[in-house]
């Protein structure tokens, strides 16, 4: 998000206040001191929010504090966990997660008797059904089970 | 009211136990049956009078309910005969009659609402009865009557929840100790929790059952058991669910009911996630367009699923106009 701040002291801690009740992790800050307008200097901060609620309760409360939200841009990513019962091919996982996610980390364990394999992933809000429903076809073809996290 | 009990098993016999309790004003029983015979008094049976066995009782007639159920002069008619989800039999007959004869019904027996539920609804609507199912979903949780109050201007978009016991004490025994589906399985049978024949249970068909009376009854669906997608539980290894218990997370029997469909699976729930709950709690959570989430966490099974039975009699009581529905005495069951 970009913040209008006023080149006055304290400006920046109101409003990372505002994200830190909010459960907001931040991973920078930019401050464009050449682009002042209007008498505010724009300010982009990165931040992880655990939930779109969070992002919306920080959003409201540096307005309240008096700070204009210039921009706001969101990409929503979930990490969650999945167990395959049974296994696949890494090829196939590869490819079926292909431009809609990400495998963080894959363990794979249960021996020859009951395999299984557990990823943890992530992937973005609107990309994560599709994923899942390639993901649980694929399991299901090759005599698998998927067993999808409960949100 | 004049009433009729059909099944004299471990519900049935709780139940009369308790109907004991009402005044004879409110409530009469008049009659109770075995899958052997019946026994019928016109002036009612006396709180007392029934032991264990039906059959040692002195007036006990050898003969099929459906005879007692076809001459008795009663108001309402309690139908708890055992499951089967393929023919909804013998339930199925039995509610028909009692409706056919102007009699109220409540069931606790899955089996005629599974395949039967739309025709049984309406066949009760145009005679003017009620039909009340309470104890078939969720034991002693009281959801369809939360249901016929709180959520009658509400919508419910969503459904799901954890909705056998059985499998829920298997799944936990697994997480705690560790233990493999087949021991913990021996478990639950020598506890008596679970059958001595558990496929029902295991392969999710039993939640699948109550999946399709909440669809239908709740969300004005009209489904069938074949339109649910299942899968049970018998692949879950202990490997798999400590794979689940190194994430923080363990595994359940999910049942849901979203956008139309209708799904029993195994899911990945985290410790803190409001429907993980353990051993033979059933936990139900609603997803309405005014409320939005609501959680229900209850036994699903066994002695508490009375109270169920006792809800909706007193409801129907209450709205023949019979009582408030306060018990006499007020013994602890």
């Amino acid at each position: 998000m970009t913040l209008g701040l006023t080149d006055r002291p304290g400006s920046l801690l109101a409003a990372l206040e505002s994200i830190a009740v909010n459960g907001g992790n931040i991973i920078s800050i930019v401050h464009s001191r050449d682009r002042i307008t209007g008498g505010y200097v724009p300010v982009s901060i990165s931040v992880e929010f655990p939930s779109s609620e969070n992002v919306e309760g920080a959003r409201r409360g540096i307005e309240e504090r008096g700070i204009p939200v210039l921009s706001m841009e969101s990409l929503e990513r979930r990490i969650e966990t999945m167990l395959i019962i049974g296994y696949l091919q890494v090829e196939e996982l590869n490819r079926v997660f292909r431009n809609r996610g990400e495998v963080i980390s894959l363990t794979v364990g249960g021996g020859s008797r009951s395999p299984y394999m557990r990823i943890v992933f992530s992937a973005g809000v609107e990309e994560r059904p599709r994923l899942l429903t390639d993901l649980s076809t694929l399991a299901s073809e090759r005599g698998c089970l998927l067993v999808p996290e409960e949100n | 009211m004049r009433l009729v009990v059909l099944g004299y098993g471990f519900l049935g016999r709780l139940l009369v136990k308790v109907i004991g309790r009402y005044s004879r004003e409110e409530l009469l029983l008049a009659g109770v049956a075995s899958s052997r015979g019946y026994v019928y008094k016109e002036r009612g049976i006396g709180p007392d009078e029934l032991t264990e066995s039906l059959v040692r009782h002195p007036e006990f007639r050898e003969g099929p309910p459906i005879e007692m159920l076809e001459k008795a002069r009663a108001d309402m008619a309690v139908i708890l005969t055992p499951t089967n989800i393929s023919t909804g039999e013998p339930g199925l007959t039995y509610i028909r009659a009692a409706l056919s004869s102007g009699m109220d019904v409540v069931t606790a027996d899955k089996g005629p609402l599974v395949v039967a539920f739309r025709e049984l609804v309406s066949r009760a609507e145009s005679e003017g009865l009620y039909m009340c199912y309470e104890a078939t979903v969720g034991g002693g949780i009281p959801i369809f009557s939360l249901a016929k109050q709180y959520f009658r201007r509400d919508r419910i978009l969503a459904v799901r929840g954890i909705l056998n016991g059985t499998t829920n004490y298997v799944l936990s025994r697994m997480h705690f100790e560790g233990l493999p589906l087949d021991l913990a399985l021996v478990e639950a049978q020598r506890l008596g929790i679970a059958e001595r024949d558990p496929r029902l249970d295991l392969e999710g068909v039993d939640t699948a059952c109550k999946i399709v009376i909440l669809a239908n009854a709740l969300m004005g669906l009209d489904k069938r058991l074949t339109d649910v997608e299942i899968n049970g539980i018998t692949r879950i290894s202990s490997e798999a669910m400590m794979a689940a218990k190194e994430m923080g997370m363990t595994i359940k029997l999910i049942g849901r009911i979203e956008n139309g469909s209708l799904t029993v699976a195994p899911r990945l729930v985290r410790l803190n996630h409001p429907l993980c709950v353990h051993g033979t709690l059933n936990a139900i959570q609603f997803r309405s367009s005014l409320l939005g989430e609501l959680t229900l966490i209850g036994e699903g099974a066994g002695s508490s699923t009375v109270a169920s039975l006792v809800s909706d009699i007193d409801w129907i009581l209450e709205r023949r106009g019979v009582s408030k529905g306060n018990l006499r005495g007020g013994q602890p069951l």
